[in-house]
């Protein structure tokens, strides 16, 4: 009797099951003859120009419909995609960890055949080239656009003052204790939010490291603990100039600190300056890229893709993928594009771009900058929070060498592909 | 099925379909992520398996064992603080006072702010405004002291939870208990842990647990005041588990992380639940 | 019955007066959150005037621009659909479960171990739950809101179940044995003298579980995606962008979205209080 029982309970569940399975709306395979492409972007922020891009797009092309989402928290959400096997065609990611982890994992296609790469600025395919854990034969994005980070400065108050724009080391320090001399603060940093102290570490390390130090390290050629020595040398020296307490502040303090100009600089990126201009919309901010170096000659701009499309392996039409590339790459959808967002494109054409670029403008053109180094760490190793740890600790040494220890730790399978690849002889 | 069905029956009818439900939901899906624990798993994509190298990593990892510790002195800390405060405020909104029910509204606010208004406003009081007051430096940016000021955030919002678990306790005491009390002499302290707190014991073993669960799995308040800063001083279990295992490419590693937590966890509670169950019979 | 009223009358004072100066820890927080809502970025300066000092007017543009930006009322009814499929269902459910494994847990181990293991699914850290789920919900056809109302019926199930069966315990089984004798079943004594008693306990169960839902992200965030459907907190992450996060229009939803719950919440307060004098009444 009580195992009768216990079946019909169980058939029961199963039914209820079946109905609830029967009840969610799947979504049909279209049957009107075009062919589809969905695209995922990573930047909520801009849906307002993705919106524009996929109404323009659908206007202009009759075969393909295109489909733009630009979902919150898009990384966590491509990552279900993956998992629910509902990929989309293209994804539009930063040029960061996550994508050589993607192009690790096997999910991007080749798209060396893409004409529209010629298009792009040798130094951002570079750029893209590197974050590849092991060498490939192929090309697995299109970079879009960039960002760049550096030092922001508040232009009234050092044209006020007279302040000019440091191109040494030597020449940062000085003007910061002029700035401090004259009873105003120099430096503000966030370093409540970890992350923010990865933007000076990046911007010093393009100066003083190798761009590839990470692939050197994991090919067993050399250690942090040598090529990042000045560079922690001079974050320490950097701090000397913060506000009191830096680690009370978070980014949006920060922000918010720097636009009502209670400080002149601001050792950060690009990205932040739609932040710090909702604060104070009328503030004249310029940058100039980090003087980490003794000599102007080397200081070396830090810029890395911000947005790079990705078309995906299981893209069923590569054609029609391509058709929307070519339309993301026209001159009149970057602009589209550039309206919304202060960006710098990876396109090798001339566009206006925003004032407070101005002073890293030569080095866009020139091509003279290289990646953050950040794009390279696991973020599972947490290297902002060491640095966070590392700038309340104080000891160089300390730092470098847990770096040293922790690397060999979080990048065991990479290291040993890496490897693996060296041993096969490479192609260097 | 005409004949009328036995009272064990109609418990099995109603349990087994139940416990299927779980099963599905969550026990199955408990087994997979058992399995990804023994693979190098990103989240997506292919892997490798890698047998019981991710265990292994794990009892030899500092950060894994530094944020036990700051878990569990932040559990214990914050269950007792949390359930205190909340004992005193059940017995005080369910007194005779005015205003009950608005008072009573107030007092459930907190649990209903979203992590990012907690963590701002919590953020600009221990940034700004108490310095100001106490003259000191923000409690946020010490390794000694933000922990407690996680503990704060963490109790003023747990607290209304707890409070309205309390007070629906509350309502099984029947007021004669207290009559009975009062002609035996039993007033404040004493009608409190004679006549009031033994009935309530089951409220108080339930609210121990869910509390201590609540806290050992720490995330939200971690994200919205220190994101596991200054110098990864209150980097919380959850934290690492989520943080790195989602955000991350430790997929498999925080798997097994995830199901050691799950078994300490359960131990924990189980042995809570069987001490609390033990002073219940007692009575 | 004369005595008690007069106990009812005398409000103790010292007590209300304490408890009306505790709020100050809640609407001190509280302020603030208003005062942000209706301020423009503009006017946050990072000082104790920032947060304090009262906005330059009392504008409603935030609430309005956080209104159209989270598609407001859209969101606003999946998230109360999903909240209110899920209430009900957990009282209906998770009462009975309660009343048939706290009756019986004493006396078979089979009961015992369903309460615990029901239990201690409560102790599964959901990311390790997340991505099986999310595949598992894609392969049964349900990765939409009626994939977040399962889930949610089983994460909220150990808490709800373990507050039915210690609620069980003050109800003297005497009420039911009652009802046998007049030939009732246990189905029908279970919701003709049970059911009702437990009503404080289903207001606990419905404020707790409404609330996990309604403030939850994650879980329509992963089982949802690319369903196109947004709830209420998962529109919210639209503030908070990568590099930037506008916390004055983040409060204004924040507040916009607290209303609901909070009415909610004292609606079934009542409930509560009134679950006493049905109990009193008995």
């Amino acid at each position: 009797m009580k195992k009768r029982l216990i079946a019909t309970a169980i058939v029961a569940a199963m039914l209820i099951g079946t109905v609830l399975s029967a009840s969610g709306c799947s979504s049909s395979a279209s049957s009107d003859g075009k062919t589809h492409i969905t695209m995922l972007q990573y930047k909520p922020e801009a849906v307002d120009a993705f919106e524009a891009m996929e109404k323009e797009f659908n206007a202009t092309h009759d075969d393909i419909v295109l489909t733009i989402e630009s979902p919150n928290d898009a990384m966590t959400v491509l990552k279900t995609r993956l998992i629910k096997e509902n990929a989309p065609d293209i994804i539009g990611i930063g040029g960061d960890v996550n994508f050589s982890n993607f192009l690790d994992a096997e999910i991007l296609s080749d798209i060396s055949d893409f004409e529209g790469l010629s298009l792009i600025k040798q130094a951002y395919l570079d750029i893209d080239k590197n974050l590849e854990f092991v060498p490939t034969d192929g090309v697995y994005a299109v970079p879009y656009v960039a960002n760049a980070a550096g030092v922001l400065y508040n232009r009234e108050m050092f044209q006020k003052n007279g302040w000019k724009i440091p191109t040494t080391w030597q020449e940062f320090m000085d003007l910061c204790n002029t700035i401090e001399a004259s009873g105003q603060q120099s430096l503000y940093f966030g370093f409540k939010d970890v992350w923010t102290c990865l933007a000076p570490w990046n911007a010093l390390a393009c100066d003083l490291a190798p761009a590839d130090v990470c692939r050197q390290v994991n090919k067993g050629e050399t250690k942090f603990a040598d090529e990042y020595q000045e560079v922690a040398e001079k974050m320490l020296e950097l701090l000397d100039h913060a506000q009191n307490d830096p680690f009370a502040y978070s980014y949006n303090d920060a922000c918010t600190a720097f636009a009502n100009g209670e400080a002149a600089m601001y050792c950060i990126g690009s990205y932040a300056v739609p932040q710090i201009q909702s604060v104070n919309p009328d503030m004249d901010i310029d940058s100039f890229v980090m003087p980490g170096c003794d000599s102007e000659a080397d200081n070396i701009l830090n810029s890395g893709v911000d947005l790079q499309f990705c078309v995906m392996n299981d893209c069923e039409n590569k054609e029609a993928a391509y058709e929307v590339l070519n339309f993301m790459l026209e001159d009149s959808t970057i602009q589209t594009y550039l309206d919304n967002q202060n960006a710098v494109p990876c396109k090798d054409t001339e566009f206006k771009l925003s004032p407070a670029l101005d002073g890293m403008l030569s080095y866009i053109n020139e091509g003279r900058m290289v990646d953050y180094q950040d794009h390279y760490y696991p973020s599972e190793m947490s290297v902002d929070a060491q640095i966070q740890t590392f700038l309340l600790d104080g000891s160089v040494d300390k730092f470098l060498n847990k770096f040293d220890t922790d690397w060999v730790r979080y990048n065991r399978d990479i290291i040993r592909k890496v490897q693996e690849y060296e041993a096969k002889g490479g192609n260097e | 099925m005409n004949k009328k069905l036995s009272r064990n029956q109609t418990f099995m009818l109603i349990t087994i379909p139940v416990l299927a439900l779980f099963f599905c939901f969550n026990t199955l899906p408990l087994i997979k992520g058992l399995i990804y624990s023994f693979t190098n798993f990103k989240g997506f994509g292919s892997y490798d398996w890698v047998g019981l190298r991710n265990y292994a990593d794990l009892f030899t990892d500092g950060r894994v064992g530094k944020s036990y510790l700051f878990t569990f002195k932040f559990a214990i800390v914050a269950t007792i603080l949390t359930n205190v405060i909340a004992l005193l405020l059940a017995l005080g909104l369910n007194g005779k006072i005015r205003a009950k029910s608005a008072l009573r509204g107030v007092y459930f606010v907190p649990r209903i702010l979203g992590g990012l208004v907690v963590g701002y406003i919590f953020g600009y009081i221990f940034t700004y405004i108490l310095p100001a007051i106490t003259g000191g430096s923000s409690m946020l940016s010490d390794t000694n002291t933000a922990w407690l000021a996680i503990v704060i955030v963490a109790a003023w919002q747990s607290i209304a939870q707890t409070t309205l678990i309390y007070i629906s306790g509350l309502q099984t005491v029947p007021e004669d208990v207290y009559e009975a009390g009062a002609i035996d002499g039993a007033t404040g302290w004493k009608s409190f842990k004679e006549l009031t707190f033994p009935l309530i014991i089951p409220f108080f073993s339930i609210n121990m647990v869910l509390s201590m669960k609540d806290f050992l799995m720490v995330f939200d308040q971690i994200m919205a005041l220190t994101k596991g800063g200054p110098a990864q001083s209150t980097e919380s279990i959850s934290y690492l588990i989520y943080n790195n295992g989602m955000g991350g490419g430790q997929f498999g590693f925080q798997s097994a992380n995830a199901v050691i937590f799950f078994i300490v966890i359960v131990a924990i509670s189980v042995a809570q639940l069987n001490f609390t169950g033990k002073k219940e019979e007692q009575l | 019955m004369k005595q008690k009223n007069k106990v009812a009358a005398t409000t103790n004072w010292p007590l209300t007066i304490l408890l009306i100066l505790g709020c100050l820890t809640v609407i001190f927080p509280l302020y603030m959150a208003i005062v942000i809502a209706f301020k423009k970025p503009s006017e946050m300066t990072n000082d104790i005037a920032g947060a304090l000092s009262l906005p330059k007017s009392w504008s409603l543009e935030n609430f309005a621009e956080a209104m159209r930006v989270t598609d407001f009322w859209h969101s606003l009814g999946y998230s109360v659909m999903i909240t209110v499929i899920t209430v009900v269902l957990a009282i209906l459910l998770h009462s009975l479960a309660g009343y048939a494994i706290g009756r019986s847990m004493a006396k078979s181990k089979f009961y015992k171990f369903s309460y615990l293991y029901i239990v201690s699914g409560m102790f599964v850290p959901f990311a390790i739950l997340m991505m099986p789920l999310v595949k598992q919900t894609a392969q049964m056809g349900v990765d939409n809101w009626v994939g977040v109302i399962l889930c949610y019926l089983v994460f909220y199930m150990p808490m709800n179940v373990m507050l039915y069966t210690g609620y069980l315990k003050n109800i003297p089984i005497a009420l039911e044995e009652a009802a046998f004798v007049d030939g009732a079943t246990t189905w029908s004594t279970y919701w003709k003298v049970i059911f009702p008693i437990m009503s404080p306990m289903h207001a606990t169960v419905a404020v707790l579980t409404a609330l996990g839902t309604w403030n939850d992200v994650m879980t329509p965030l992963v089982i949802m995606s690319g369903t196109g459907a947004n709830t209420l907190p998962l529109a919210q992450l639209t503030f908070q962008t990568q590099f930037g996060t506008n916390y004055n229009l983040a409060f204004a939803s924040y507040l916009l979205a607290l209303l609901p719950i909070l009415i909610f919440y004292l609606v079934c307060q009542k409930q509560i209080i009134n679950g006493v004098v049905n109990g009193a009444v008995k």
